[in-house]
């Protein structure tokens, strides 16, 4: 559907640098795919400040990897001059002053911001219907989610309409969504890349992520974000690495562990079936391939754990959302600060929100505290430790990053699961150990896409992507537009 | 542990500052007995509550504090001008009144 | 019945960091409404606190100061509540692991020593600041995120007077320290007083009230000592203290209700995941520590052992530069302290008074009022001379010994000179001499003057006195001749 858009940053750098296409025609050819955009993908768009930015790049030198290409942002990306609502109401009119690191760094590094992309409302969620905008579907069937949070950002790539999106992934809300819509999801080190400028949602489980359409994309990509950030004191003063070189050099770790577990509780055969060719490809490349007894108590207490923690940390991260210092004014005559407050909160949060919202905070109150958030605390604290022994032998942990397809968009339900599966849940481990993951493509079923994740050691990011490219070299799908099916 | 009861709920609600629109108090108490059973799964999990509460995703030496240096700060027109609700370069409310929060008048 | 007061104090320092605490927004007060602040006091999303070196090195001083055991790893936590002056909906405070822990403070009360314990001091945020219109309410977030220490007290003070001395001297620890103005009138240091009675003997603790709105000093023992007042005529009419907060109205000298404390608000504290753990450095730790002033009880014991009364210290003590100067003195090995102290704390400072100066303003060094203070006390020049000089040192900087030279002001101490003039001075005035023999005592004034008057107003007089008397006898031994 487009000329340029469909291919990726490596291709596109090429010819830039040749000279056989300029930023400005990209900016054009991608300001064009937004427009032809079929599932919702996108909240404000800047395309007068992208020509703008287009037309100043008149040349792109061999190193400049990443200049002169337009990337996308998630809306919790804050982004000066453009409007950033995080998908919620509550923050419909905000102009943020400034740029998140996230957004500053790729643009440092001549990248091009072109639209701003819809997510689950304040990324609390996992479909992808939830926003102020509604539903963002699936590139290759309208009728199924595309996965959340970051739902526009997944659509967009996957639709070919620019081949890098900023993400945020507090659960899976990355590597999820890139499942569902065949593209490359990556979710770096907590602390590698600078929340500076991410709306935040659970803090402690928060991470940049993004989108490409291969993974040696991901890995330039991840060089330019990554680094320490003096306006994030969780940024890690570890050294940057330059992350392309551990996958033009094929450097990866040798020992491949899966979860028992997980194999025998999956259901879906086309997935199995793909999932175990997979891992019989590694150990005929002469990977070791271990299965791990990783106790399934733990993998029962994903769901709980997850869901008390974000939702308690996330009640104090959105109490700055009152419609005082910025955000749409409380409608009516109001007589005290509290019925403006209450009023602004009241109609710019969904129901969801307020829902979730409620259990946070009463599982933050001093008499539930011990009961509730500390015991999702240490819960958290049995599955880390219990992962790091599985890392202490093990390099990486290959799981697939969904189990089945994309769910129908009327079949979704808002309320707390009764009855968790923990398959849906199990990328929600790379964040509560802040590790890096990342998922890229593994197969398709009924035309509709499944992925397979990779997840390491922290700050071995290098060798996580590493290593999905050789799972990219052995499985074949990269580069993929999808194609609706439905 | 608190009882989760509808007034809970409420006061839950009132205290994070906004409203529930009808019938959601309802699903919420369900949402709760879901949660609560969940809470008595944790509990299970042997060795659960040995475990030191976990905040940070993994503890790395860190040391670097801020230089006491200040930075030009926001022209305050600029500052200002996302506020929906303002007279000059103040933030305007309804009159505060009392003292919710053991903060001293001045 | 007989009732003990249970007294704890909880105070606000503000410290005074040339940015804020989370924020490198200059912590600049008296600017335009809404101009001191960046992106993260307005709480935008997305923005992070970053934690400003000077506010944690001036807390450690503090808690050094009061002998506290500093945690060498730093934690925050959110409070959380709702409030306009509190953009983030949370403040970023040390609820679970302050800064400071068990430290403790002698007071002497009395003439006698008094231990009150200092329980915690805990690093925070301060709030943006509230106007109150006639039917509106304004902010100004300039002040928000300026660096507080919270300092709590143990409950063991047991009178107004306890409280207020308590006060004082953690005022002057914070101000000798140059961390905090100090001033509680306009708000740099902030005090909350909890207080209760209980029967004497009892170990429990009855219900305790809040004051607040103690803004000077001597309003803590006033405020203390009216709700000490206040509860037990409430107790001793059978009646029972209700837990409020109450705040101290200066006009009418009594505290009254604010509100009562109900349903306390559940804050619903835990760690700030934006900060993770600081390990402080050994190095950090110990440059803040061997980079504080001296204290002023470490020169209460020294100016003690110079000789100087306990007043003449205290006069010293209100001024830290008058301190600092009078110890500067002392290193130059001056030698009568108590001359000096008199020079400094009567002449100059009442000059310093009376012009509106300052003592940096002075023309002179230390050196300059050593040298003096020495003229002085060795008796080379007298009291009348030390003024006239100290004067020309003050009005036009000029070096002491040089206006001794200049105005030829040197007394004439050397035994052979006093000799000398006195003879002469005797020579030609034989009537006074057989007057004073004769018993006119007031002869001997008159014979001094002269010796005066011969040696140009340069011999020392009490040398001359002593001369002229070895040389006539007693008075009267004549006097029947």
């Amino acid at each position: 559907m487009t000329k340029w858009m469909n291919k990726s940053i490596s291709s596109l750098h090429d010819l830039l640098v040749k000279g056989k296409v300029t930023a400005s025609e990209l900016v054009e050819d991608c300001i064009q795919a937004i427009g032809k955009d079929r599932c919702n993908s996108f909240e404000a768009t800047c395309f007068d400040k992208a020509r703008e930015e287009a037309k100043k790049i008149t040349s792109v030198k061999e190193e400049e990897y990443l200049k002169g290409i337009p990337f996308l942002a998630k809306d919790n990306f804050s982004t000066r001059g453009v409007e950033t609502t995080g998908s919620s109401k509550i923050l419909e009119g905000y102009v943020p002053l400034y740029d998140a690191t996230a957004v500053s760094r790729l643009k440092r590094a001549g990248m091009i911001l072109v639209a701003k992309t819809t997510m689950d409302e304040l990324a609390m969620g996992g479909t992808g219907t939830t926003g102020h905008k509604g539903v963002t579907t699936n590139p290759y069937d309208k009728t199924r989610i595309v996965g959340g949070s970051s739902c526009g950002s997944a659509a967009a790539v996957s639709q070919g309409i620019a081949p890098l999106a900023l993400g945020s992934d507090t659960g899976d809300s990355v590597r999820k969504p890139a499942s569902y819509s065949q593209t490359v999801g990556y979710k770096a080190t907590w602390g590698r890349i600078s929340r500076f400028g991410l709306f935040p949602f659970a803090t402690s489980l928060d991470a940049v992520g993004f989108f490409t359409r291969n993974v040696k994309d991901a890995a330039y990509v991840l060089s330019a974000l990554a680094g320490h950030d003096t306006m994030d004191m969780s940024s890690s003063y570890r050294k940057k690495e330059r992350y392309q070189n551990y996958v033009l050099e094929h450097r990866t770790l040798k020992r491949v562990g899966y979860f028992k577990s997980v194999l025998e509780a999956m259901k879906d055969e086309t997935i199995k079936e793909a999932y175990l060719d997979l891992l019989h490809s590694l150990s005929e490349k002469g990977y070791e391939v271990i299965q791990y007894d990783y106790p399934e108590a733990l993998l029962d207490a994903l769901y709980p754990t997850y869901m008390i923690l974000s939702c308690a940390e996330s009640t104090s991260n959105n109490a700055n959302l009152d419609g005082i210092r910025f955000g749409p004014k409380a409608k009516g005559e109001c007589k005290t600060y509290e019925e403006y407050m209450t009023r602004a909160r009241t109609d710019g949060f969904s129901d969801m929100i307020k829902r979730r919202f409620v259990i946070g905070g009463f599982s933050l109150l001093s008499a539930n505290q011990s009961e509730m958030f500390n015991r999702a605390q240490r819960a958290r604290r049995l599955i880390v430790d219990e992962m790091n022994k599985f890392f202490d032998s093990i390099d990486y942990l290959v799981l697939p990053a969904s189990y089945d397809k994309p769910k129908k968009i009327g079949e979704l339900s808002t309320a707390w699961s009764t009855k968790p599966d923990f398959l849906d849940n199990i990328l929600t481990i790379g964040n509560f150990g802040g590790y890096p993951s990342l998922t890229l493509p593994l197969g398709v079923e009924d035309g509709l896409p499944f992925g397979i994740s990779i997840t390491g050691r922290i700050f071995e990011d290098g060798y996580v992507l590493s290593m999905g490219n050789e799972i990219e070299s052995i499985v074949k799908r990269k580069d993929i537009i999808a194609k609706e099916v439905k | 542990m608190i009882k989760v009861t509808k007034e809970i709920i409420d006061e839950c609600a009132k205290n994070l500052m906004f409203e529930l629109a009808p019938g959601q108090r309802e699903l919420i108490l369900e949402d709760f007995s879901t949660v609560m059973a969940q809470i008595d799964f944790l509990k299970s999990i042997p060795g659960v509550d040995e475990a030191e509460p976990m905040t940070f995703p993994y503890r790395e030496h860190q040391k670097i504090l801020r230089e006491d240096k200040p930075v030009r700060p926001l022209p305050s027109k600029e500052a200002i001008k996302n506020s929906p609700t303002r007279l000059g370069n103040q933030v305007k409310l309804p009159k505060v009144v009392g003292n919710k929060n053991d903060q001293v008048d001045e | 019945m007989e009732f003990e007061p249970v007294i704890g104090v909880e105070i606000h320092v503000e410290l005074k960091t040339k940015s804020k605490i989370f924020s490198q927004a200059p912590c600049t007060f008296g600017e335009e409404p809404n101009s001191q602040t960046v992106l993260f006091d307005w709480a935008f999303p997305g923005t992070l606190p970053i934690v400003n070196k000077e506010a944690v090195s001036y807390a450690i001083k503090i808690c050094t100061a009061l002998h506290m055991r500093i945690d060498h790893t730093l934690y925050f936590d959110r409070k959380n509540y709702f409030y306009p002056d509190l953009p983030k909906g949370y403040q970023i405070t040390q609820q679970f692991r302050p800064i400071g822990t068990k430290g403790e403070i002698v007071l002497t009360i009395g003439g006698k020593e008094r231990r009150i314990g200092v329980e915690q001091a805990h690093l925070e945020e301060d709030t943006a600041k509230q106007i109150h219109l006639n039917d509106i309410s304004l902010l100004n977030f300039n002040r928000c995120g300026t660096p507080l220490l919270e300092i709590v007290s143990l409950p063991d003070m047991r009178s107004g007077e306890e409280a207020m001395k308590y006060v004082e001297a953690i005022r002057e620890i914070v101000t000798y320290l140059g961390v905090s103005d100090g001033k509680m009138e306009n708000g740099s240091m902030r005090c909350d007083i909890n207080i209760s009675l209980r029967p004497k003997g009892e170990t429990a603790f009855g219900t305790k009230c809040e004051c607040k709105n103690l803004n000077t000093i001597q309003n803590i023992k006033a405020a203390v000592d009216y709700e000490i007042k206040r509860q037990s005529e409430i107790l001793n009419a059978g009646g029972k203290v209700e837990q409020e907060t109450r705040r101290y109205d200066e006009s009418q000298k009594k505290t009254v209700l604010m509100r009562k404390k109900t349903n306390a608000i559940d804050y619903k504290y835990f760690r700030e995941p934006n900060i993770v753990p600081i390990d402080l450095d050994e190095d950090f730790i110990y440059d803040a520590v061997h980079s504080m002033n001296k204290l002023p009880d470490a020169y209460r014991k020294e100016l003690a052992k110079k000789g100087l009364d306990e007043y003449q210290i205290e006069e010293l003590l209100k001024d830290q530069d008058f301190v600092l100067f009078f110890e500067g003195c002392l290193d130059l090995a001056v030698k009568n302290p108590t001359t000096l102290w008199n020079l400094l704390m009567v002449d100059v400072l009442g000059y310093l008074n009376k012009e509106e100066k300052k003592l940096k303003d002075l023309p002179f060094s230390k050196e300059q009022l050593v040298e003096l203070s020495d003229l002085l006390s060795q008796g080379k020049i007298n009291s009348r001379q030390g003024k006239e000089i100290l004067l020309s040192m003050m009005t036009e900087g000029k070096d002491p010994l040089q206006l001794v030279e200049e105005k030829g002001l040197e007394q004439i101490s050397d035994q052979d000179e006093v000799e000398k003039v006195v003879s002469q001075c005797l020579a030609q005035n034989a009537q006074s001499i057989s007057d004073w023999k004769r018993g006119k005592d007031r002869a001997l004034g008159y014979l001094v003057g002269q010796a005066m008057k011969i040696s140009k107003g340069k011999i020392n007089p009490a040398l001359a006195k002593e001369k002229i008397l070895e040389k006539i006898g007693e008075c009267g031994s004549e006097k029947d001749k």
